[in-house]
């Protein structure tokens, strides 16, 4: 064929072991070739091409030869889901702050992707240069969820990694993953060499200067690593606090399988890791110089987050029992980012992020103060909130100032009082139905109210309740306009990990799908409501992984040489190979996910702290089953969880509330 | 601020700005989709302070508009929009404001005024200047064999193609939005000559791509090119197309050794 271009291949990488040059540090290191024009060439062949490309403004490039560690930080799913988390942004600035540090990205590539890349030997690349992953000295991963899990390892695969760390060539990137699915590393553990434990701003920098101080030593003179000098490495990360290393731990099981305890196989390595908190937050004020995208992500708008931490102490949320104590940012703080954000990002939309927003102490003066100033303009404010309450609706009035009262989103989480008590979710139905009125009233015009079904001492009756409760709400809505709407979505729950329903049964699908059907029979006759819900067959390899311990590894890795991809995407349907590796490896499912643990078995997370004693969750659980709620520590005073005390903590609320609430 | 004359309803609106760019998308940026491009353009005007202006109503959106799609991955130095602001921009001869806020690849290299009465910009855009180039290989058979062939296309009544996708294979007409087709040799300096096909295709009518014209053209013997280039749009001319905008005409014969179809 006339004009056929000779095959653009990439030159196989070096064999690893003989990678060092690469990883040298500073301009003694050999560039690796940039994949872009191989890349660029096959990109026509692949969907949504410009998730690949980078160049996205406020994007650093450093060059090779001017860093002493070289960092890839990843968020294992696509560009559009991974590119807007803020944890990722954040220590990419923090990062880009050490002189002689240099950070780029990648995200997984899509199933057409991969294929293209195997075809031509494309490594995982960085999206700032296209680098090979090989060649980068720390692979930090952050693990939001538990379904990017699978996707890790096709990046670990595809970039010239060994998946397991024990196999690693002595200069082989050290694989560091994060994030609040790092809080139960263990069905990862032998893929990752080191976990990061909590909030990521500190830790980073100390591990980038044992990185750093680590290569300075062992490169010094043209040398390079030895397999001895990439344990102690592993060993130096492991003394810096919040920094677990699972290679230096083992686990001990019971005859009948049960976990015995997780503890460390040499001296020195401390028992009990705990995580890292920031208790400042003014101290970091980032991300600033976000990154904005050339093509639609899942959330285009300039994020600020407002504060850290809830202690409203909802007891499924594993998010909120992690990330205490409350640690706000000064709305000064947060009025700068969002200003000097808006104008350097060109973003029309600004994002006040946290786990409950409306609890800010300041929230209605800053909400209120940044409504005045985009007044007028195109810039519009949104502040995610679960709340069900006349302060939150307020609040939302005062954002919706610029633009639509269309959609309102309230989460009761659970359909009756009792449920509602046993999750620890304090609303009463009359103020959710006061609230709702008044929201009607107002002129919004469609409100989504968000539930879980499958939750601990769930009855029928609670079930139904949901329906009941929408069906109530709708006629409210119905008084204020006909064509008022309502959106019910409901998922089904999964236990997670150091959260009091740690030990609870996870409902089997088929008992999703009949509750589900519940609802959807309960409220057919009413058009104007419709209910959204996941596959209930998604929380499955969710609940696995949440709460697996380090034998549910092999299932990973047999699911991802089956083809697990992208676990929880609806064009991925890999439930099927799941259940093919659990059969392959010889576990049980239902003894990971719908088996109630009692308070003496050992829970292969037990080594690892969020500063939450374990008497404290348990007595939390056997409250919750008798449907005792517990008020919100922050407002009416500490009631020992232990956070506070065990990591030297205390509630950072700017001005302390009158009574001195909780620990500080 | 111009004058800002009283609307119909007595509501002061503020006088509009009109102001048509010609660009280029090269680079990583010919990756961005055409849906993609609004966002683009907007975040990167606000970027650069400039006052554009927004639709009415609950969702106001950026008035920035796009005559037509160019296909993904095609690169592109003959792109073409139309901006409104609510003050003068201040960027008829000096566009490197806007090029500064625009990602790398995307460069302003012509702006000028729009005053009352201009025709749509898409009526200024007639025809489009394609190029086609292949890698430096085979140029010395590629070139004469596709020179061939391209008077042939030119002197036949029709020549249908078929376009595969995955929703179904179609088959269109490439003869009629064909306006002339040259295929060329470029020398390179320093480097092995490559064959160069330049097209002019009409952007009214059914859209036929310059995909099609290589599969017109490439029965199944040349390798599809690698680099598609929309050079520049505008009118058509018997020696090349008139940049709409600038007024340059960008020349079909590219090189002394052409033969002219
Ligand atoms: S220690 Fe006390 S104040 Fe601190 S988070 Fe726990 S309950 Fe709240």
């Amino acid at each position: 064929m006339l004009g056929a271009a000779p095959k653009a291949g990439v030159p196989p990488p070096p064999p690893a072991g003989r990678r060092g040059r690469f990883h040298a540090p500073g301009d003694a290191a050999t560039e690796p070739a940039s994949m872009w024009p191989v890349l660029e060439g096959l990109l026509a062949s692949v969907q949504r091409p410009a998730r690949y490309v980078g160049g996205e403004h406020n994007q650093v490039v450093r060059p090779w030869s001017a860093a002493e560690t070289r960092w890839l930080l990843c968020y294992p799913d696509t560009y559009e889901v991974g590119q807007p988390n803020q944890g990722i942004q954040l220590l990419y600035e923090v990062l880009a702050a050490q002189p002689t540090a240099l950070a780029e990205r990648a995200y997984a590539p899509w199933v057409d992707l991969e294929e293209v890349m195997r075809e031509h030997g494309l490594p995982t690349f960085s999206l700032e240069t296209h680098r090979p992953l090989w060649a980068f000295d720390v692979f930090a991963v952050t693990l939001p969820h538990e379904l990017g899990h699978t996707n890790l390892l096709t990046l670990l695969d595809l970039g010239g990694v060994a998946l397991h760390g024990e196999q690693r060539a002595p200069e082989d990137p050290i694989v560091l993953v994060g994030g609040h699915a790092a809080f139960n590393p263990e069905p990862l553990a032998p893929f990752v060499d080191a976990v990061a434990l909590g909030d990521g701003e500190e830790v980073t920098v100390e591990i980038d200067a044992v990185v750093r101080a680590f290569k300075q030593r062992v490169y010094a003179d043209g040398g390079a690593p030895t397999p001895a000098d990439r344990d102690e490495l592993l060993e130096q990360l492991a003394r810096i606090p919040g920094v677990y290393v699972p290679a230096l731990y083992a686990p001990a099981y019971h005859a009948d399988g049960r976990l015995r305890r997780t503890v460390p196989v040499q001296p020195g390595v401390p028992p009990v890791v705990a995580k890292r908190t920031v208790q400042d937050l003014e101290s970091v004020p980032l991300p600033r110089r976000q990154l904005v995208p050339l093509t639609e992500t899942v959330h285009e708008r300039f994020s600020v987050e407002i504060f850290r931490g809830c202690t409203r102490g909802c007891r499924f949320c594993q998010a909120g029992m992690i990330t205490r104590p409350v640690r706000e940012r000064r709305g000064d703080t947060i009025r700068e980012l969002v200003e000097q954000g808006v104008a350097d990002t060109g973003y029309g939309e600004v994002g006040l992020l946290s786990l409950s927003s409306a609890d800010h102490s300041q929230i209605l003066p800053l909400a209120k103060g940044l409504a005045d100033t985009y007044a007028g303009t195109t810039t519009s404010l949104s502040l995610p909130s679960t709340r069900v309450d006349a302060f939150t609706l307020g609040l939302a009035d005062e954002l919706a100032r610029n633009g639509r009262r269309t959609g309102l989103t309230f989460a009761p989480e659970a359909g009756s009082e009792r449920m509602r008590a046993v999750i620890n979710k304090q609303v009463s139905e009359e103020d959710l139905l006061r609230t709702a009125e008044t929201a009607f009233a107002q002129g919004w015009r469609h409100l989504k109210l968000y539930f879980m079904v499958g939750l601990p001492t769930e009855t029928d009756e609670d079930v139904l309740a949901i329906a009941e409760l929408a069906v109530r709400v709708l006629r409210l809505a119905r008084r204020h306009g006909k064509g008022n709407r309502l959106t019910l979505s409901v998922a089904g729950f999964v236990p997670k990990p150091h959260t009091p329903f740690q030990w609870a049964v996870q409902d089997p699908p088929e008992e999703l799908r009949r509750k589900l059907s519940l609802i959807r029979h309960a409220i057919k006759e009413h058009r104007a409501i419709t209910v959204r819900t996941n596959d209930p067959e998604d929380g499955v390899i969710e609940g696995l992984l949440a709460r697996g311990d380090r034998r549910v590894a092999a299932v990973v890795e047999r699911a991802w040489q089956l083809g697990a991809r992208f676990d929880g995407w609806q064009e991925q349907p890999t439930l099927p190979l799941w259940r093919q590796a659990l059969a392959d490896t010889g576990l049980e499912l239902d003894w990971y996910v719908a088996r109630e643990r009692d308070l003496d078995e050992a829970l292969p997370w037990d080594h690892l702290d969020t500063g939450l004693e374990r008497s404290w969750l348990w007595e939390d659980w056997l409250d919750a089953q008798q449907a005792q709620s517990l008020e919100d520590c922050r407002f009416t005073g500490c009631y020992d969880c232990g956070v506070c005390p065990g990591l030297d903590l205390t509630h950072d609320l700017g001005v302390q509330p009158p009574g001195g609430a909780g620990h500080g | 601020m111009a004058e800002c004359p009283p609307t119909a309803t007595g509501v002061t609106r503020p006088a509009l700005h009109r102001l048509r760019i010609r660009y280029t998308k090269l680079g990583r940026t010919r990756f961005v989709s055409a849906r993609d491009l609004g966002a683009v353009f907007e975040r990167s005007l606000r970027r650069a302070a400039l006052p554009i202006a927004y639709s009415e109503g609950f969702t106001p959106h950026p008035k920035v508009s796009f005559p037509d799609a160019l296909p993904v991955g095609t690169a592109s130095t003959g792109e073409y929009a139309e901006l409104t602001f609510t003050a003068p921009p201040d960027l008829e001869g000096d566009p490197a404001r806007l090029s500064a806020a625009l990602p790398e690849g995307m460069d302003v290299l012509i702006a000028v005024g729009v005053p009352e009465g201009t025709p749509k910009l898409a009526r200024l855009l007639p025809a489009a200047l394609w190029e086609l180039a292949w890698p430096p290989v085979d140029a010395a058979e590629l070139t004469p064999l596709l020179s061939r062939r391209a008077k042939a296309l030119l002197a036949a009544d029709r020549a249908e193609v078929t376009r595969h996708r995955p929703d179904g294979d179609r088959i269109l007409d490439v003869r009629p939005a064909l306006l002339a087709v040259v295929a060329s040799t470029r020398r390179v300096p320093d480097a092995d000559d490559r064959t160069v096909l330049r097209a002019v295709l009409r952007n009214d009518g059914p859209t036929v791509r310059p995909s099609d014209l290589v599969s017109a053209l490439a029965r199944g013997d040349v390798a599809p090119p690698p680099t598609i280039v929309r050079v520049v749009q505008g009118e058509v001319l018997p020696t090349g197309v008139r940049d709409a905008l600038g007024g340059e005409v960008e020349p079909l014969v590219i090189d002394v050794d052409a033969e002219a179809a």
